[in-house]
């Protein structure tokens, strides 16, 4: 008896690891596949980090408008000049004309000085304006120039309010401590660059990974379709199917595969690119395991409804933006309605992309991350037992078709 | 005569393919639906709001609670935790539930009060921009309204007026303007850009797709024959009833957007869609191109989707091509959707005159004449079928 089922056991091996090899064989005599597979997969990082290769935006060109042509004016654009974010490109005689460079995009902000700026600085009563007006073409261009002003605003009004007391007959120590009596200082966990790059590559790293094995699965399962090639048969064996066997012969191809390419694309990747990388190898390399399952197995559902090789690709390529958003990665998940937000986390890339950020960009452990961690184990499950079912009933469609004929 | 006769019967054939596969119309109409309705839904607040953060009060005083409440006066950050442990915020940031911590150190008060300039500090997360940017506001302004109202506590007792002590703490102010966006709103910044380029996207694909799938069906023998055996026909009449499918899709888009969402348009409405109507072109004639390059459809779809993905981050609607590398900065170019955004810019956002908008149009008919380029090749594998089938 024990002899007869570890026979048993050791052809359905036999015939995983079958499956497996002849799912190899066809990822790497497909160019098609081994394109999305492998090229894609290695060469897009490279291109997104040219693409972002300076994190910070600097030098924004604004337009200055003074009307009051004060020493104070001045003093206080010398030190917004100074700052790396903007620059001042053009000096107008008037608003009309700094309107004009906006529109034209020669700069992409404005900064304007009433006639009594001045008075009202030497005024010790007086209240000083200044107008600033951002270009929101882009929301970096109004980040740099607003924080930046915010930043030299802050700075001379505490120079101002000093100056004011001391008049007042304050004792000059007394005023500064009485300007600045709760000092701040303002740290950027984790991320101290604070990039745009270091902020998105990440999460596109990820997303690569969850596409280019969704579109390669699909184009295989598309082939299959074309070819008449059933896909829930054993190899060489017709009539002989076993949903399992194929499921775990099929998967174990694609994660051999991507186990490499994820390793490459989020161990070695934000090393060589200097992106943060504080994460624990280890804790990184187990977290990989759950999402590249999760994602083969979702690929695998998706896959079976798709009719030949490209039109996967042509239907579902802006998916990529859609996970992209619908993960709340750019947009935060707290704005996200409910209904999106639920539907999110069936999304492996959602839990994946969020897991990564947090244990390679934060640096939190894989126990900080379980909950992330636990939901792909979770999806990984729920995939795999749809991915049966959808096979099977395949299968047992196509045979009922066939004995019809 | 017999020209336009053949287009006719070219178009007919056409439109039986596009009703025998269901592809088609999944992939563009269906395609368009979905995003336009996702992406309005996504961002339907438009502004980043209640973005939850810790404070970490170790003081624990009325002072420092009041601190928490002035915090949470501001609809754009929400307390969600109030600790005294920052280990434990620390990890909720790395959890993501928190983009801020803010923490009021042990004996603030009585500190404040003796004029010893007690430190605050605080934390922001850069692995969420939009979060940490809010947090990091509220954050910045809290931290200088305590000073603020520390000063006037002082100057209070000294027995000055409330209008004097305002000015005396605030000498200075900056009015901020958002041109063209007064709301800061995302949505009419990301989705004005993102579902144009979707639509483009839907372009490039399905012309690619079109032409391709008779290549590797081997059909084009009999396509070209229903055409008169003229490559300009059978192309005319073949991409007429898509452009038609997309040109509505277009006009459906910029309804939706400046219509009924209530999107700006500063300028010309007709020129806005104008250029989104340019910009689809460009797509086709580039879907052309590349098909004509690679005439294998496998070959030409990846490339079409490699080329039109990247659109969407070289357009520079969210980091600006100013601060891209040069070489960068010339690829960006080479994508419609770079022109489509400019355009949108000029007419939209700035409402600049007709003549801004020239450069990035003619760009755009640029793109055009790269169909005419690859058509040669093009017909060549019309005619021979003498590329692999898959």
């Amino acid at each position: 008896m024990a002899h007869h089922i570890s026979r048993h056991l050791w052809l359905q091996t036999l015939d995983t690891y079958n499956v497996f090899i002849t799912e190899l064989k066809r990822i790497f005599r497909d160019p098609g596949v081994t394109v999305i597979f492998i090229v894609a997969t290695l060469v897009y990082p490279f291109l997104y980090k040219a693409i972002y290769w300076n994190e910070q935006i600097t030098d924004i060109p604004v337009a200055v408008v003074d009307m009051s042509q004060s020493t104070e004016s001045r003093e206080f654009l010398h030190k917004w000049n100074a700052t790396p974010d903007v620059k001042l490109a053009y000096s107008c005689a008037s608003m009309a004309e700094a309107q004009k460079l906006l529109r034209d995009q020669k700069v992409h902000g404005i900064i304007y000085f009433p006639y009594d700026f001045a008075s009202q600085l030497a005024d010790p009563f007086g209240q000083a304006h200044i107008s600033l007006y951002c270009d929101m073409s882009s929301f970096l261009y109004m980040k740099g120039v607003y924080l930046s002003c915010n930043q030299v605003m802050l700075e001379s009004m505490r120079s101002i309010q000093i100056d004011r007391y001391e008049q007042m007959g304050m004792d000059k120590e007394f005023a500064w401590t009485l300007v600045q009596d709760a000092p701040y200082t303002e740290t950027a966990l984790f991320t101290p660059t604070g990039g745009y790059g270091s902020f998105l590559i990440p999460a596109v790293l990820v997303l690569i990974l969850h596409q280019t094995l969704f579109f390669g699965i699909c184009m295989l399962g598309g082939t299959a379709r074309e070819e008449n090639n059933e896909l829930y048969c054993i190899p060489g064996r017709r009539r002989d199917y076993s949903v399992l066997r194929i499921i775990f012969g099929r998967g174990a191809a694609y994660f051999v595969i991507y186990y490499t390419l994820a390793v490459i694309l989020l161990v070695a990747l934000p090393r060589l690119f200097n992106l943060p990388h504080i994460g624990q190898v280890g804790d990184i390399m187990r977290f990989i395991v759950p999402y590249l399952l999760a994602t083969i197995f979702f690929s695998m559902c998706v896959s079976v409804f798709i009719r030949n090789r490209e039109s996967g690709m042509v239907l579902l390529i802006s998916s990529s933006l859609i996970f992209l958003f619908l993960a709340g990665i750019s947009w935060p998940k707290e704005m996200i309605p409910d209904a999106w937000r639920y539907l999110s986390y069936i999304i492996p890339y959602t839990s994946g992309a969020h897991g990564f950020i947090h244990l390679s960009s934060m640096g939190a452990t894989l126990w900080t991350t379980r909950a992330e961690y636990n939901t792909l184990w979770i999806l990984t499950a729920a995939y795999f037992i749809i991915a049966c079912l959808l096979l099977f009933f395949t299968g047992w469609y196509n045979e009922k078709q066939k004995a019809l004929v | 005569m017999s020209i336009l006769i053949n287009i006719w019967h070219v178009m007919q054939r056409e439109v039986r393919q596009m009703f025998a596969r269901p592809l088609y119309m999944f992939a563009s109409v269906g395609v368009m639906l979905l995003s336009t309705f996702f992406f309005l839904t996504l961002m339907r607040q438009g502004a980043a709001e209640q973005m939850p953060m810790a404070v970490v009060d170790l003081d624990q005083t009325s002072i420092s609670r009041r601190l928490c409440h002035e915090m949470q006066a501001t609809s754009s950050v929400d307390v969600c935790m109030i600790t005294s442990s920052y280990a434990e915020a620390r990890e909720a940031m790395q959890q993501g539930h928190i983009y801020g911590i803010f923490v009021v150190p042990e004996g603030f008060y009585s500190d404040l009060v003796a004029f010893k300039r007690p430190q605050i500090d605080f934390y922001v997360t850069n692995a969420y921009t939009v979060g940490g940017n809010t947090a990091y506001k509220q954050m910045l302004t809290v931290a200088n309204l305590v000073s603020g109202a520390f000063q006037r506590e002082v100057l209070r007792k000294k027995g000055m007026s409330e209008d004097i002590i305002m000015k005396r703490i605030q000498p200075l102010t900056i009015e901020g303007h958002m041109v063209a966006n007064p709301w800061g709103n995302y949505s009419v910044y990301l989705v004005s850009t993102i579902l144009p380029g979707i639509l483009g996207l839907i372009c490039i694909m399905l012309t690619i797709f079109a032409i391709g799938y008779e290549l590797k069906m081997q059909t084009s023998h009999e396509w070209l024959h229903t055409a008169g055996n003229n490559y300009t026909v059978a192309m005319i009449g073949k991409l007429i009833p898509y452009t038609l499918v997309y040109v509505v899709l277009g006009i459906g888009c910029h309804t939706i957007l400046y219509r009924f969402a209530g999107f700006p348009v500063n300028g010309s409405h007709a020129r806005l869609l104008f250029g989104l109507i340019l910009f689809i072109f460009a797509m086709e004639a580039m879907g052309i191109f590349l098909i004509g390059c690679l005439p294998t459809l496998r070959d030409a779809i990846s490339i079409g989707a490699l080329y039109s993905m990247l659109g969407f981050s070289l357009s520079g609607f969210t980091y600006p091509v100013m601060s891209m590398l040069p070489a960068v900065q010339a690829l960006a170019n080479l994508e419609p959707l770079r022109h489509y955004y400019l355009i949108y810019v000029n007419e939209a956002l700035m409402g600049a005159p007709v003549q801004n908008s020239m450069v990035p149009a003619l760009s755009l008919c640029a793109f055009m004449l790269l169909s005419l380029i690859a058509a040669p090749r093009l017909h060549k594998a019309l005619i021979y079928q003498n590329y692999p089938l898959k």
